[in-house]
């Protein structure tokens, strides 16, 4: 509808509802048949158009506000409907027999409106064929009845009056309106045990009158089709039960009054400025959504990503809402939320003004522990990257130079054997042999201080064997590890104890050392502990540092106590899940 | 004597079953790898084994993984092992049960023809070799109240040779001293030490290493 015109249309709309209820109201207190078949005429027909006024002008307020929901405009069909069938009430033939002829139709409306709420809409095909059927029933049942006569003397559609086939039909029409009543009736009371969250109170208490509605419906049908005791007293209940209903519709809509009040202790929380982490929680309470999920937006990312900055995709299942927040134009987060607050729009609008600066803030947080995030995989990245290219090098040098060397020394082993007599040669072949043994020495320390192949290639605790042994001070060894840890994790654990052996030596005047390993759980936890003068300082060599940055690459923690005089401990916690 | 090696170097490889073969060996396998090794043993066990202990396809621990399996399956094959590391902590793997017909040596030691050649023989003849390096890291290793210490240098030098698997014979050899003086220094060393005398020469290679490790 056009902007402009839709407040007219609906002024409009709402007369039209409101001067029909008054028509029908009048025309019933003129017409002395009301009062003989319907008992007191002023009660019911007050009721009844009470109905019309009531749908029609909620149904437009609805329509008004949520102008994305169907609901609305159902109602306002549903109270047009209803005005159609209190012309039954009027003295003029053709009125009287529209009114008759769509007697049975507002029941039916009403079913249809109120499974379709929320939206407006069916959910389903089978609940669209049940209301379609329902429709299809109401119309050809009382187009059966009406021919066979007793609706008195206006009805013009009377071809075949006959007083029993009237009665069967009649029975017939009532019994068969209940019966898809109480289905409408059965399918809210699971769909409110079904779906819907305890927390919106309001929610439910509609879905109750309505399925309240649906039932008396039923109840005063299957009365009057009998003739049974209280029909008055019953149809009376059920008008004003379901006069009621659009009340409570209307005070659902006003909750916003609520949703103010939630987003006012939501303003009065955040001036506390809580923790980031703390923020979510706030929200929650203020929206009635303990589900409620926060993700904020990395524009030089690209990507959703939750408080530890780890990217986080927005859902686009069922069952799930999103909503994005934008401040001073830029998009920075997005509400993830339970698709009930789809209705509520006043309050995610609030609870989205209220916390702009709080979820700013919080994205902010969020963006730093991405970039953290990002320095750690890099940081991961360079030690593995500079790892990989030392163990190539190893390599490299073993199955290349060291190789070569070893069988140059072999050829001049067996030269040395062919050699006869002059002592010079062997003495120069024995000599270039020295050499040879000498540059193979230097070759293997050299390889195994670009990496510990031992430690790839048969585990830690093996390679910490030569470390103890090899220490120019005891060492007592403790290595409770069962089977291989993954590589980067033993060779980072070899380093830790390799220089922590060799700042013992060259610093720490100890007398003796202890390296205990153990796997605790899912951490690699080592320690070297000696007995030297403490007081070393981490900043002077690059060791320690390095040690850490490896350690730390692994999401592990190295920590040093070194007070003077009370020997250094060195400890490392690597998880290894 | 028949030989089976795995040694994926091809140089080295050749160079090896020419040496073993100017020395009198059968050399009657030559392998790159551990599985065809493995194979080659089980069809036809040979006197020894001599494999490297960094083979393909990995090249992390299929040599020392074959020769534990040897160990284990046929003990009455030598196995000696080469590498260009020694280790305390392999020794000690490989040397697990007993030091009978097992060997460990740096791969440089195949340039001393003669010493090879015999360290072969005689894990060949169920005796043992350690490489002198894992000894010496062994005997440098610090300890509270050394007994070590009260070793005389001689009785240093005999228990030196004794650790790397050399029979008494070759003690007195090496040193140009009598097989009587050599016996003399041993027994002084158990003593010294505090070890029970033990019967064989390869389980005293084993007690004396356990003794330095512990």
């Amino acid at each position: 509808m056009h902007t402009t015109l839709r407040p007219l249309a609906f002024c409009a709309l709402g007369l039209a509802g409101c001067a029909g209820a008054v028509y029908s109201f009048t025309s019933a207190f003129r017409n002395p048949a009301v009062g003989s078949d319907l008992g007191e005429p002023l009660v019911i027909a007050l009721l009844s158009n009470w109905l019309t006024a009531s749908y029609v002008l909620c149904g437009l307020f609805a329509w008004w506000r949520r102008p994305e929901s169907r609901f609305g405009a159902l109602m306002v069909a549903v109270g047009f409907a209803n005005f159609i069938s209190t012309l039954s009430w009027t003295t003029n033939d053709f009125t009287f027999t529209l009114g008759q002829a769509f007697d049975l139709l507002p029941p039916v409306l009403f079913l249809h409106l109120f499974l379709a709420f929320p939206t407006g809409r069916l959910s389903g095909p089978v609940e669209r064929a049940f209301v379609v059927s329902a429709y299809a029933a109401a119309v050809v049942l009382q187009a059966v009845r009406l021919p066979f006569g007793g609706f008195g003397p206006n009805n013009l559609l009377e071809f075949a009056a006959h007083e029993g086939a009237a009665l069967i039909s009649l029975r017939v029409a009532l019994l068969t309106m209940s019966a898809y009543c109480l289905v409408g009736a059965a399918t809210l009371l699971l769909r409110r045990r079904g779906t819907l969250r305890p927390l919106r109170p309001m929610f439910v208490l509609l879905l109750d009158a309505f399925a309240l509605g649906l039932v008396m419906i039923a109840c005063l049908f299957v009365s009057a089709s009998f003739g049974g005791p209280a029909v008055q007293e019953i149809r009376w209940a059920t008008f004003a039960t379901l006069g009621a209903a659009p009340i409570v519709f209307l005070a659902a809509l006003l909750n916003v009054r609520l949703a103010r009040s939630a987003v006012g202790d939501l303003m009065l929380e955040l001036r506390a400025e809580p923790a980031p982490a703390d923020l979510r929680e706030s929200l929650a309470r203020a929206l009635r959504d303990p589900s409620l999920e926060l993700a904020y937006w990395l524009p030089d990312f690209g990507v959703y990503v939750d408080l530890e900055g780890k990217p986080v995709e927005l859902p686009d299942l069922q069952g799930r809402s999103t909503t994005l927040i934008d401040r001073h134009g830029d998009h920075i987060a997005a509400l993830i939320h339970d698709p009930a607050l789809d209705d509520e729009p006043e309050l995610l609008e609030g609870v989205e003004a209220a916390a702009g600066i709080a979820l700013e803030n919080a994205r902010l947080d969020a963006e730093l522990r991405a970039r953290l995030e990002e320095l750690r995989g890099s940081r991961a990245r360079i030690v593995e990257a500079a790892q990989s290219e030392r163990q190539l090098l190893e390599r490299n040098l073993h199955d290349g130079a060291q190789q070569r060397l070893i069988a140059l020394s072999l050829q001049l082993s067996m030269l040395k054997g062919r050699v006869d007599g002059d002592p010079d040669v062997k003495e120069g072949i024995d000599q270039a042999r020295r050499e040879i043994a000498a540059s193979l020495a230097e070759l293997r320390e050299i390889a195994r201080g670009l990496h510990p192949a031992v430690v790839s290639g048969h585990g830690l605790a093996v390679a910490l064997e030569q470390l103890a042994a090899r220490a120019p001070l005891p060492v007592d060894l403790d290595v409770e590890v069962d089977g291989r840890l993954p590589e980067p994790l033993e060779v980072a654990a070899y380093y830790v104890v390799s220089e922590s052996l060799t700042n013992v030596a060259k610093h720490s005047q100890a007398k003796k050392a202890r390296v205990a390993v153990v796997r605790t759980g899912d951490e690699l936890v080592l320690e070297v502990v000696d007995d030297g003068v403490g007081g070393a300082d981490s900043e002077r060599g690059s060791g320690l540092r390095g040690l850490a940055d490896r350690v730390e690459a692994l999401d592990g923690r190295l920590r040093v106590w070194t007070p003077l005089g009370g020997g250094t401990r060195v400890k490392a916690e690597i998880p290894c899940a | 004597m028949r030989v089976a090696m795995a040694e994926d170097s091809v140089l080295l490889r050749e160079g090896i079953a020419r040496v073993l073969d100017d020395a009198g060996f059968d050399v009657v396998a030559q392998c790159d790898n551990a599985d065809d090794l493995l194979l080659r043993v089980r069809s036809s066990p040979p006197d020894v084994v001599i494999l490297d202990i960094r083979l393909p396809p990995t090249h992390s621990d299929e040599g020392l993984r074959a020769a534990l399996e040897l160990r284990s399956s046929h003990p009455d094959v030598g196995v000696l092992v080469l590498s260009q590391y020694v280790e305390v902590g392999l020794a000690m793997k490989l040397l697990a049960d007993s030091a009978e017909g097992v060997g460990y040596l740096l791969k440089d030691r195949i340039g001393d023809v003669e010493d090879f050649v015999a360290s072969v023989r005689r894990v060949a003849d169920g005796g043992s070799a350690l490489d002198p390096i894992i000894v010496s890291t062994l005997l440098a290793r610090q300890r509270p109240d050394d007994p070590i210490a009260a070793l005389t240098p001689r009785e240093r030098e005999v228990l030196e040779l004794m650790a790397t698997g050399s029979s008494n014979q070759g003690i007195a050899d090496s040193m140009v001293i009598t097989l009587r003086a050599v016996e003399k220094y041993v027994s002084s060393i158990f003593s010294k030490l505090g070890l029970p005398s033990t019967g064989t020469e390869s389980r005293r290679v084993l007690a004396v290493l356990l003794y330095l490790r512990s």
